[in-house]
């Protein structure tokens, strides 16, 4: 019975390998294959969905222009990471051990994302991340990796210097949740009032941890109101940060509220209440629809054609300008070979116009200059710029 | 001073919710030597039941009887519908292996609260819910400085009311006073007369109907519920159970709301990231110094 169920998968594979092989041959020139690991599945599903059909979309746009490499297309090789570290060293894997992709879109989550780029590494593929922020990803000097997507610190940056000077806040409470994430956004901030703070303009009256998951926050919001806060900023996630301004409104903390860019969003409109929730603010990445570009506009066009509406986060739009710059990279050095690559990201792409502005890569492998924008929940519970 | 007296205020707020879940632990501990694992679980059922409610029939409740009259609805009938699923727990779960012993019955209870976890996760969904806004009008009073808001107010009334009752029927009625002979000794209890199944129907229906009912009342406090939330309540409030004395039903009250009060003291006066360090050590300090809980009583050891 054994041999003869081999004999059956054997049969089976060969059968698939036929029908792949005679789908190359159909074609004149092989295309360039490009992968993307990205959370297909699980919990983040919809940003690994968004940035499928945004890497679609580039692909096609190149390919509509004629691909690259005199006439080569771009084909889209998708690895399932469900934004599990495990599942993401697989997808990895996956890409890998595939000969002919070039190099890949590699991926949505941070935690994912470091297992998966140290893989990339050690095979020498290029990845470049669309969605992993976190800093340390690029404190480890790897040759192959970078990202399009801004890092956490950026975001601290500008608001130490947005809020004293939009605000005229004086006296600013930081509140985060002891997560890598957002200890770190926290903690930039920090350093980045402390020219501030030592010329005497701004004083950081409150700065603790809050316990992720808890539900109850009256005793550090009761050391909040103490302390008489002109702003309060939470670094942290949605569910704490829904919690936070409810119950700071309780107790009578009135000052404007800010959180980070994973604090706010439509399910803290629904448990804040709109009530509490319209007049907060947030730190965040352009989202698509606020992209000002030339190329933004015939992306964000292309994509709604063909999926009706545009991509409801900022991230996929990155993971497009991350295949974009693969493309434009192999077009102009004529390689598909990973140093070559690499080396060309570095030091060549400068300025390069992509999606979400003008696109470079620093020493370390990191985006240069994504802007920050700050956000406030309007009257229907949706998110406007807001105006100076 | 100002802040001791409203940490004390938000410490008796979540108190009475655990003083409220802990009754359903004590007083089926106290009949079976079971612990309900489920119970944990029963709440968050009846926290959903009430956001249910109060999503699809606010509406109609609250214009034909105005607000009070939702939510009072909405408790009501997530007391019955949480009281019958405790029956059922009961029936389908523990009844049939009771004879097996007490283990294969905490094996079974442990069951029911995995079952029960991942049935709101299918019904509900994994994320989160949040109760609508409007269920008690956010009114903040100021009294000499202390803030406390109008939900807050509500609950401690309506949980000091549902404990008092409860503690009137355990303690001054007849059919209390056979719930307690059955928690003494069950089959005496029975030589004497008393009908132990209607006992234990009583108590599975009594208890998780008291923790539905919490479950609302957290609902509307916090407005903010998941589907794991039955572990961690039916830990604190189990918790609470223990300190209080298991099985001593003035105990799970008394226990419920001196442990809401710590929790809150320990994390406005040491530290917020430590308070359940601190809850817990205060757990173990009063088992070292009075093994059978604070007004557990000492039993005679058996000769």
């Amino acid at each position: 019975m054994k041999s003869i169920k081999y004999l059956l998968i054997i049969s089976l594979l060969v059968f698939a390998l036929g029908v792949t092989y005679s789908g190359v041959m159909a074609a004149e020139k092989p295309p360039v294959v490009i992968g993307l690991q990205g959370p297909i599945t699980g919990a983040w599903a919809y940003e690994g969905q968004m940035a499928k059909q945004s890497c679609e979309i580039a692909a096609q746009l190149i390919n509509e222009k004629g691909g690259i490499l005199g006439g080569r297309m771009i084909e889209l090789r998708v690895a399932d990471d469900a934004c599990e570290p495990k599942a993401g060293a697989l997808a990895a894997m996956k890409l890998i051990s595939q000969k002919d992709v070039v190099a890949s879109v590699s991926t949505y989550g941070s935690s994912v994302c470091e297992p998966a780029s140290n893989l990339y590494e050690k095979f020498k593929k290029v990845n470049i991340a669309y969605g992993a922020t976190a800093v340390r990803l690029t404190e480890r000097g790897l040759k192959y990796f970078f990202r399009t997507c801004g890092i956490d610190s950026a975001q601290g940056i500008f608001f130490a210097d947005y809020v004293p000077r939009v605000f005229g806040a004086k006296r600013i409470a930081i509140m985060h949740d002891n997560t890598t994430f957002a200890k770190g956004v926290a903690e930039e901030t920090k350093k980045s009032l402390q020219p501030k703070v030592d010329a005497g303009e701004v004083e950081i009256v409150y700065y603790d941890a809050i316990t992720p998951g808890e539900k109850d926050f009256s005793v550090p919001l009761t050391k909040v109101r103490e302390t008489n806060p002109d702003v309060l900023y939470f670094t942290g996630y949605y569910p704490e940060a829904a919690l936070i301004v409810s119950q700071a409104r309780d107790i009578g903390i009135d000052c404007p509220f800010v959180g980070g860019n994973a604090a706010i969003n439509d399910e803290f409109v629904k448990i804040a209440g709109i009530e509490k929730a319209k007049g907060c603010f947030m730190t965040q990445e352009p989202m698509p629809a606020e992209l000002p570009y030339p190329e933004s506009k015939i992306f964000l066009e292309a994509y709604k054609a063909k999926y009706g509406e545009i991509p409801s986060s900022p991230w996929p739009v990155y993971a497009a300008d991350a295949l974009n710059i693969i493309a434009y990279a192999i077009d102009k050095t004529g390689s598909t070979d990973s140093d070559i690559l690499a080396e060309y990201l570095r030091n060549e792409v400068d300025g390069v116009p992509g999606i979400t502005g003008s696109i470079g890569f620093t020493e370390k492998g990191d985006r240069e200059g994504v802007p920050y924008l700050m956000y406030v929940v309007n009257e229907e519970g949706g998110f406007d710029i807001y105006e100076e | 001073m100002r802040i001791f007296l409203e940490q004390m205020i938000n410490g008796l707020t979540i108190g009475s919710f655990y003083a409220l879940i802990a009754l359903g632990y004590s007083m089926v501990y106290g009949v079976m030597k079971l612990i309900n694992f489920a119970h944990g679980d029963l709440f968050a059922l009846g926290s959903y039941l009430g956001f249910t409610l109060l999503v699809w029939g606010n509406a109609y409740v609250t214009t034909n009887f105005g607000l009070a009259g939702g939510m009072i609805a909405a408790m009501l009938i997530a007391a019955i519908g949480i009281g019958m699923a405790g029956i059922l727990v009961e029936r389908i779960a523990y009844r049939p292996i009771y004879p097996a012993g007490r283990l294969p019955a905490v094996v079974s209870a442990l069951g029911v609260s995995i079952f029960l976890e991942n049935m709101i996760m299918v019904i509900w969904g994994p994320r989160y819910q949040a109760y609508p806004v409007n269920v008690v009008p956010t009114v903040r009073f100021e009294i000499g400085g202390i803030h406390i808001t109008l939900l807050q107010i509500i609950i401690l009334i309506l949980s000091f009311i549902l404990l008092a009752f409860l503690y009137y029927i355990i303690q001054k009625t007849t059919f209390g006073a056979a719930i307690r002979a059955s928690a003494l000794d069950r089959d005496t209890a029975a030589l004497m007369g008393i009908n132990i199944n209607t006992v234990i129907f009583f108590i599975f229906a009594l208890g998780p109907a008291l923790g539905g009912t919490a479950g609302v009342m957290v609902g509307m406090y916090y407005r903010q519920i998941s589907f794991t939330m039955g572990w961690n309540y039916g830990l604190k409030a189990f918790t609470a159970t223990i300190l209080g004395g298991i099985g001593n039903i003035p105990g799970a009250m008394v226990g419920g709301l001196l442990l809401g009060i710590f929790e809150m003291l320990g994390s406005a006066y040491i530290s917020t990231a430590y308070k359940d360090v601190f809850v817990f050590l205060i757990l173990i300090l009063v088992l070292i110094f009075r093994p059978r809980g604070l007004l557990g009583e000492k039993i005679a050891e058996k000769v």
